[in-house]
């Protein structure tokens, strides 16, 4: 199963510029369009997964790691495998973005919307896809940071699916990953229908970053 | 050359260890090193596995034994290293096997991508091989790396602290890149010149994929090669590879042929593999190797390979510029970034760096700018000083493989300056004058660029890593040496097969229309052999008579470059920039650069350049910031404003240079990601805003310790300080980045900014302000400076 990016969403672009519906300035829609197919063309979606039989403990088997916190427990409630995967749009996006604020700030500025919008797609793509290929039914996609998952515990996801190797991303000194446009998740499957319980900011992968929660606003569509 | 001894005989290597460790009972994810303390027979059993099955060299259980990895293990790196090595040479017991510190990458990027110091890499690496050797190791191995520049600070430790043999195997992708962008010929040309004594490839992919890549490197080196693929590809759900170990060895064949002469398995091999390749490639004879047909230079991603013309630009050089003698001084890298940018679109392949200034630390600034310009250009470097401690800086912070600019047939400066080129495999510019100056006649310089030649083959730089530049002299005042330097290069490069270097723009010193003469000389020096010119890549008719050059040579085979770059562009030249009765409060407003400049231009015909400032490009920037706060435009759109009003302020600042004046600066502000945080792009942006508002911004970069805060703040005397965190895990750093701010006393102000913060909490943490955005900050300076 090859990672991919099948699209930007440019509402999701739109928003973290500080678009707050009206109209869009002809010039931005156009720059816009240019940095979304910027990142299209260099972005080199990598990503890896590995599935775990889910110990009673909360452990997963083979492994000494133990998602922590009571979302994560609920979460997986009914499952009884754990899926975690790591995903990245690679070194190439990373670079191109750090030229661009050299060159030119407005475009780095897009470039970076664009870029967040694309590790989404990645990420639904992949989940979407596993949902295809492996039977019964997985749960969200749970961050470490989301809810009461740790983000402490970023470096057992790293080490467990052996991320630097693997795919090239690895922490700073601060456990944030690098390439910035990276994300860890992990997922339950189960024999039962899961509903998407999940949603709202408090779970989002980019509650931290988030210019638009910061201003009160919400996107609607967070994970 | 010589195909090396070493070529002719097949070394067989272990196969996986992590996975065969797993299968022992290590829980994945723990840290398969401390095993070797607390189950150092198990791992020695295994190892005994792989001795049978025939490996010549077993790589001990040392992978992750780095401090970065091993904190919180209990164990020391020595203690697990020496456990480690102790663990194979038992496993060795009664034969000759031989035993390799096995060493990977630290787990940490380093700079630029990450934040890990070229030189804390190296600490790191040194640590583990002074202990590897210690313990009794018989080589060290690099292996699993993506980095070169990582492979390097591993390359210089062992060689500098340890007798050990060094070998080096780097992990790529199918697309012939590793996951940070380094090509093959890049990591071939790099540590061929490091002086590594083998070099290949391991994990990535399977023995098929990686063929194709193998070809490749033995293009590029005479060195041995190493091939050690995984298993083919893992299944992703359970991460078992499923090849066999007869078809692994069977795909490994072809690579006798190719000349590879060491071979072993990576992830998802096991001892039936191992027994496999020595029934399948050992006790054969790899095939003999002719000579690399490839060679040149190179950054980590790019190699400019010396096949024809290669431009090398020469705008990165302060001599007669006051601009970028302003910038050095001022500290001011991003002007030199942007020159290094600006040539690579123009279509230089190689750039040089000089940034010798009486009052500047040469050799401080050497380090930094090489370090900046390697994180956002692609092309090698030409070290350019006369200064041996620069030049040994320079060689030792590039990425890839640089020339070094340049040795001359003084014997002492090529006593002072060849071993270091020789140390870091840098090719040398040698130019054809010494002590008693240019020699008037070809023959005079032809006799240098041979004595030149004849020393660097005496330090081991081999032959085609020595260019020469038979120097021209300025057509208006010598007029009979133009042809002098024509004749020497023809000879240097046909009859003495030498690649050639030459700065051209001086042929039309004191020579009106000067562009005709420089462009004519440049061509007719192709001619004769010049494949390295130094030139200024941004104007134009350089850069076409270049083009027009590779296509009468056959490099630009069917035109496909020249046609590219004249497809659809106009013949005539560009008319210039139609201001009309546009204000500059439009075109800052629209964010119309050229148009800004020209208008600043124009209002400095009746205007001070103050006065230019306060009441014209300040208040249109202003009307900008208010649209902004109102939520009329985006953010995209005030930084494009913003950057037109910075073409405005850099007229001022040209013009201001040229007088000798002070700089327009409206107050020093020093802005910084803090310690533990990396993005960035948010102090960038405001950082950029403030500029363009006329302000001096030091920007100390991400990741900034709180010394280095309170150190610059008081050396620079500044009043005002702008801190970004965008986690909630870093406010804690930035916290403690006040707080050091206030202990020392020193009189600033403090502002602070990040998605996490608000006004509440920053008050809470002792900033003095907190800013939303860039507008608000720009506010701020104001309120402080004024």
């Amino acid at each position: 199963m090859e990672p991919r990016l099948t699209g930007i969403n440019e509402r999701e672009a739109l928003l973290y510029l500080g678009y707050r519906g009206g109209e869009i300035p002809a010039g931005i829609r156009t720059d816009l369009e240019r940095c979304r197919d910027t990142i299209l063309k260099t972005a080199r979606p990598r990503a890896v997964w590995r599935e775990f039989p889910l110990n009673p403990d909360g452990s997963l088997e083979g492994t000494a790691f133990r998602p922590e916190g009571n979302d994560v427990k609920e979460l997986l409630r009914q499952c009884h495998h754990v899926i975690l995967f790591g995903a990245t749009l690679g070194a190439e996006v990373e670079t191109l973005l750090r030229r661009a604020q050299v060159q030119n700030m407005a475009d780095a500025v897009m470039l970076d919307c664009c870029a967040s919008a694309a590790i989404e797609n990645v990420c639904d793509n992949l989940c979407a896809d596993l949902q295809e290929e492996l039977e019964g039914y997985l749960t969200d996609r749970f961050s470490p940071g989301y809810g009461d998952l740790p983000f402490a515990q970023q470096p057992e996801f790293c080490r467990v699916l052996d991320l630097h190797r693997r795919i090239g991303v690895s922490l700073s000194p601060g456990g944030l990953m690098i390439p910035q446009k990276s994300v860890t998740a992990l997922m339950g499957r189960s024999d039962r229908p899961q509903t998407r319980r999940f949603r709202g900011c408090a779970v989002c992968s980019r509650f931290e970053t988030c210019e638009l929660r910061k201003r009160g606003d919400a996107c609607g569509q967070a994970e | 050359m010589p195909v090396d001894r070493r070529n002719k005989t097949i070394t067989l290597l272990d196969g996986a260890m992590g996975t065969m460790l797993q299968s022992a009972g290590l829980p994945v994810g723990e840290l398969p090193e401390v095993w070797n303390i607390t189950h150092p027979e198990t791992v020695a059993e295994i190892q005994r596995q792989y001795v049978e099955a025939g490996s010549d060299i077993l790589y001990a259980n040392t992978f992750g034994a780095n401090r970065h990895k091993t904190a919180g293990s209990g164990y020391t790196v020595a203690q697990l290293i020496e456990g480690g090595i102790r663990a194979a040479r038992a496993a060795a017991a009664g034969t000759d096997t031989r035993v390799a510190l096995d060493i990977g990458p630290i787990g940490a990027l380093l700079e630029p991508l990450g934040t890990m110091s070229f030189d804390e890499a190296y600490d790191i690496y040194k640590e583990m091989v002074t202990a590897g050797e210690a313990a009794g190791a018989d080589l060290v191995i690099f292996e699993t790396m993506s980095d070169l520049y990582e492979v390097k600070a591993a390359v210089l430790a062992a060689k500098e602290n340890t007798r050990l043999p060094v070998w080096v195997t780097m992990t790529f992708e199918a697309t012939g890149r590793t996951f940070v962008g380094v090509t093959v010929p890049a990591m071939a040309l790099t540590l061929t010149g490091l002086g590594v004594d083998a070099l290949g490839f391991n994990c990535s992919l399977g023995p098929k994929e990686l063929l194709p890549m193998a070809a490749e490197l033995r293009r590029w080196t005479n060195l041995p090669l190493i091939l050690k693929p995984n298993a083919g590809l893992p299944d992703p759900a359970t991460g078992a590879y499923t090849i066999t170990p007869e078809e692994f060895a069977r795909e490994m064949e072809p690579a006798l042929e190719l000349g590879v002469s060491v071979f072993g398995g990576c992830c998802g091999t096991r001892p039936d593999f191992i027994a496999a390749l020595r029934d399948h490639v050992a006790g054969k004879a790899p095939a003999e190797r002719p000579a690399p047909d490839r060679h040149g230079v190179c950054s980590a991603t790019a190699a400019a390979e010396l096949s024809g013309v290669r431009v090398i630009g020469e705008r990165i050089n302060p001599t007669g510029k006051k601009r970028f003698q302003q910038a050095l001084r001022e500290g001011d890298i991003g002007y030199i970034l942007e020159r290094g940018m600006e040539q690579q679109d123009a279509g230089a392949e190689i750039l040089d760096v000089n940034v010798g200034l009486p009052g500047i630390d040469e050799k401080d600034m050497m380090v930094r700018v090489v370090k900046a310009l390697q994180a956002v250009v692609d092309l090698p470097l030409q070290i350019d000083s006369s200064d041996p401690a620069a030049i040994e800086a320079g060689l030792r912070a590039v990425n890839g493989k640089a020339i070094v600019n340049s040795v001359n047939g003084n014997r002492e400066t090529l006593e002072a300056i060849l071993p270091l080129c020789k140390k870091y495999g840098a090719a040398v510019v040698g130019l054809c004058m010494d002590h008693e100056g240019i020699p008037e006649t070809a023959e005079g310089r032809i006799a240098i660029a041979e004595r030149i030649l004849c020393a660097a083959l005496e330090h081991g730089i081999p032959r085609e890593d020595v260019y020469i530049d038979c120097l021209t002299l300025t057509v208006s005042a010598q007029q009979e040496q133009a042809a002098e330097t024509l004749k020497a290069l023809r000879h240097v490069r046909e009859a003495m097969g030498l690649h050639t270097v030459l700065g051209v723009s001086n042929i039309s010193f004191g020579l009106p229309a000067r562009e005709h003469i420089t462009v004519s000389f440049l061509t007719q020096a192709m001619y004769a052999g010049l494949d390295l010119p130094i030139v200024n890549p941004n104007q134009k008719a350089i850069m076409d008579a270049v083009a027009a050059f590779r296509v009468l040579s056959r490099q630009d085979v069917d035109s496909e470059a020249y046609i590219a770059r004249f497809a659809g562009a106009e013949t005539a030249p560009r008319s210039p920039v139609q201001t009309g009765t546009m204000t500059l409060e439009t075109a800052i407003g629209r964010g119309l650069k050229e148009e800004t400049a020209a208008l600043t231009e124009k209002a400095l015909e009746t205007m001070s350049e103050m006065d230019v400032v306060n009441t014209l490009l300040i208040p249109a920037l202003d009307l900008v910031g208010e649209k902004y706060e109102k939520q009329e435009i985006f953010l995209p759109q005030l930084i494009n404003a913003a950057n037109a009003a910075c073409e405005g302020f850099e007229v001022i600042k040209t013009r201001i240079a040229r007088k000798g004046g002070d700089s327009v600066s409206r107050g020093k502000i020093v802005v910084a990601t803090v310690k533990g945080d990396i993005h960035d792009i948010g102090k960038n942006i405001v950082k950029v805003v403030l500029e363009n508002y006329g302000y001096t911004v030091i920007d100390l970069g991400r990741d900034v310790p709180p010394e280095t805060v309170v150190e610059t703040v008081i050396r620079e005397d500044v009043r005002l300080v702008g801190l970004s965190a965008l986690m909630t895990t870093t406010v804690v750093s930035m916290a403690e980045t006040i707080e050091a701010l206030h202990r020392s006393g020193h009189p600033c102000k403090i502002w602070v900014g990040g998605a996490v913060l608000t006004p509440e909490y920053a008050r809470e943490i002792g900033a003095d302000f907190y800013a939303r955005d860039a507008k608000q900050s720009v506010d701020i300076a104001r309120q402080v400076l004024g």
